[in-house]
């Protein structure tokens, strides 16, 4: 069962190699088989990680390893539901861009910073509360790691009507991820402090970067009203708003102590 | 006064004011919070660590520079808000109330966070089984048993305080098990196993034969002999107490004896752990509103995401 992340990883390399392979040279085949390759990265990281939670007796979701792994199994299914969605144009570079994400989420989670024994979790992480807003924060986050890649291409597209489509997929990913997000990261994760400590919010490093970044795409989301479509501040604003989730997951770890165990 | 409203509904005035909020609690995170003048003098020099304590950087979150913006914010939102919804509700179809749905939700937060933050007051006890502590309402709280359970490498797995509540001497709830993550309520207090510890106590016989295990600062009676435990063990396995006598019978004295021992009246059995449970007790007068904020936060987010879904154009 432990080779199950790595064999997810391998997926989603050959996955990233296979659009590389399409990006780099044009065909009029349709690339189908990179999103198959995530869909079954996810299954095998979903295989995982119900292992993982039977093993510990609780969803695995109370460590490093286990909460990138759910981060990378929800980005490799957001990827996959934005190939097979009608509702927004597909351009294969956001894919890619995710998918490099995706990969970057497992190589952190394979090196050293991650712990990776099955560790049964302590008191105060063993609520439903916990699991919720783990779950739903990274689900969020998966979209903000989308319209990451989107707002990369808004910023290097060259050709108006193109800015426009990739603006179009950045907004349409931070209006599905916000509402998730917020529901994890702020309501339930105040639910859950209520719970266990009698306190909605501490102001600790760790909460006050998740609500640092509800304010960015808060921002983001209301800039739009009064700048025009395609707008290169709402793109830099939506790339600002994902180096944030980066930090307050990674960067307050490392650099501001706080509550938080990860 | 038309001036002054076309500024409180200034959608520009919303962004500036988000931006400044977000700028401000990032950098906060960077300095230290709640340290004392002479530690920001220490750490950033006299003139920027003077001007950090003079700006409220030291305790950002109760500061001006937090509290002035968000007030701001919060008439902002307000204002927007009326005017949306009053926009909205002339439209003959396709109205959109998940924005205002989720904005009236963060005023109900703002308002239950300040009831939260300036009304609530807490306090903790740390009991031993068969302990009892009073409650602010007069009630009384018994910790019947604690039980302290960990994984076989010895990382915690739970703490259950089993306690009773009692009310003029009639219990009125019995062996609850409180635990973390599952708090007692009772009305406007809220309990929770906020804590553990473990301190060396005294077992002791009397003269009756019933043991007793005494902590630091316990005294017992028998046969009219007092023995007050000053420390069960002062390092070198022995107990020092203070023992009195019965009436008549001497000045008390301070002893030093060994488990085996006996002083008094009283055998010195053994030197065990006594567990001792931290249970917290918070009063927070903003805990229905926030509740309810928080629900509506989550509807009116979810309606305005599900509302923006039927939209053609983003």
């Amino acid at each position: 069962m432990n080779a199950l992340p790595t064999i997810a990883f391998a997926l989603i390399l050959a996955s990233a190699a296979l659009q590389a392979l399409f990006l780099l040279r044009p065909s009029r085949r349709e690339d189908r088989a990179s999103s198959r390759l995530l869909l079954a990265a996810a299954a095998s990281l979903l295989a995982w990680s119900v292992g993982r939670s039977l093993e510990i007796g609780f969803p695995a979701l109370t460590g490093t390893f286990e909460s990138l792994a759910f981060y990378a199994l929800a980005l490799c299914l957001v990827c996959f539901a934005y190939r097979v969605q009608r509702a927004l144009p597909f351009l294969p570079p956001v894919q890619f861009g995710a998918t490099i994400v995706a990969a970057s989420l497992l190589a952190i989670a394979s090196s050293p910073i991650a712990p990776k024994q099955a560790l049964p979790p302590i008191p105060a992480l063993r609520s439903g509360w916990l699991a919720l807003h783990v779950a739903f924060s990274f689900v969020g986050e998966a979209f903000f790691a989308l319209s990451f890649a989107a707002a990369l291409g808004c910023l290097a597209a060259k050709d108006e009507s193109r800015r426009l489509a990739y603006d179009r997929l950045t907004y349409g990913a931070i209006a599905v991820g916000y509402p998730i997000f917020t529901a994890g990261a702020l309501v339930f994760g105040a639910i859950w402090a209520q719970r266990a400590w009698g306190t909605w919010w501490s102001w600790d490093p760790k909460e006050t970067w998740a609500l640092v970044t509800w304010l960015v795409y808060t921002f983001y989301l209301h800039l739009r009203f009064v700048r025009r479509r395609g707008d290169r501040l709402a793109a830099i604003v939506a790339v600002v708003g994902f180096l944030c989730t980066v930090f307050t997951f990674f960067g307050v770890n490392y650099l501001l102590p706080g509550l938080h165990s990860y | 006064m038309q001036k002054l409203l076309r500024f409180f509904t200034s959608m520009r005035l919303a962004i500036a004011l988000i931006a400044l909020l977000a700028a401000g609690s990032a950098l906060a995170t960077a300095i230290p919070q709640g340290l004392g003048e002479a530690d920001y003098l220490a750490r950033y020099g006299r003139l920027l660590g003077a001007v950090l304590v003079q700006a409220g950087m030291d305790r950002y979150f109760g500061s001006l520079l937090f509290i002035g913006p968000a007030f701001l914010f919060f008439a902002n939102l307000a204002a927007c808000s009326a005017s949306r919804f009053a926009r909205e509700l002339r439209k003959k179809s396709r109205r959109r109330h998940g924005a205002d749905i989720l904005h009236f939700g963060l005023m109900l937060l703002v308002v239950g966070s300040v009831l939260s933050f300036s009304g609530r007051r807490e306090g903790s006890v740390r009991l031993a089984p068969g302990e009892s502590a009073e409650l602010p309402d007069g009630r009384i709280l018994r910790l019947e048993r604690f039980e302290y359970l960990s994984y076989e490498d010895g990382r915690p797995r739970d703490w259950i305080s089993s306690v009773s509540v009692l009310k003029d001497g009639e219990a009125q709830i019995e062996g609850y098990a409180l635990r973390v993550n599952h708090p007692l309520k009772l009305g406007k207090l809220s309990l929770y196993q906020a804590s553990h510890s473990a301190e060396a106590a005294l077992l002791v016989r009397d003269a009756a034969g019933k043991e007793s295990l005494l902590a630091r600062g316990q005294e017992l009676e028998s046969g009219g002999s007092r023995l007050f435990l000053m420390t069960p063990d002062d390092g070198a396995g022995k107990a020092v107490f203070r023992l009195e006598g019965p009436e008549g019978s001497g000045a008390p004295r301070v002893l030093r004896a060994a488990p085996g021992e006996s002083a008094g009246p009283f055998a010195l059995l053994a030197i065990r752990s006594l567990e001792r449970s931290g249970i917290q007790a918070v009063a927070d007068p903003g805990y229905a509103l926030v509740v309810a904020a928080l629900l509506v936060i989550c509807a009116g987010t979810f309606l305005a995401f599900i509302q923006k879904l039927g939209d053609t154009k983003p």
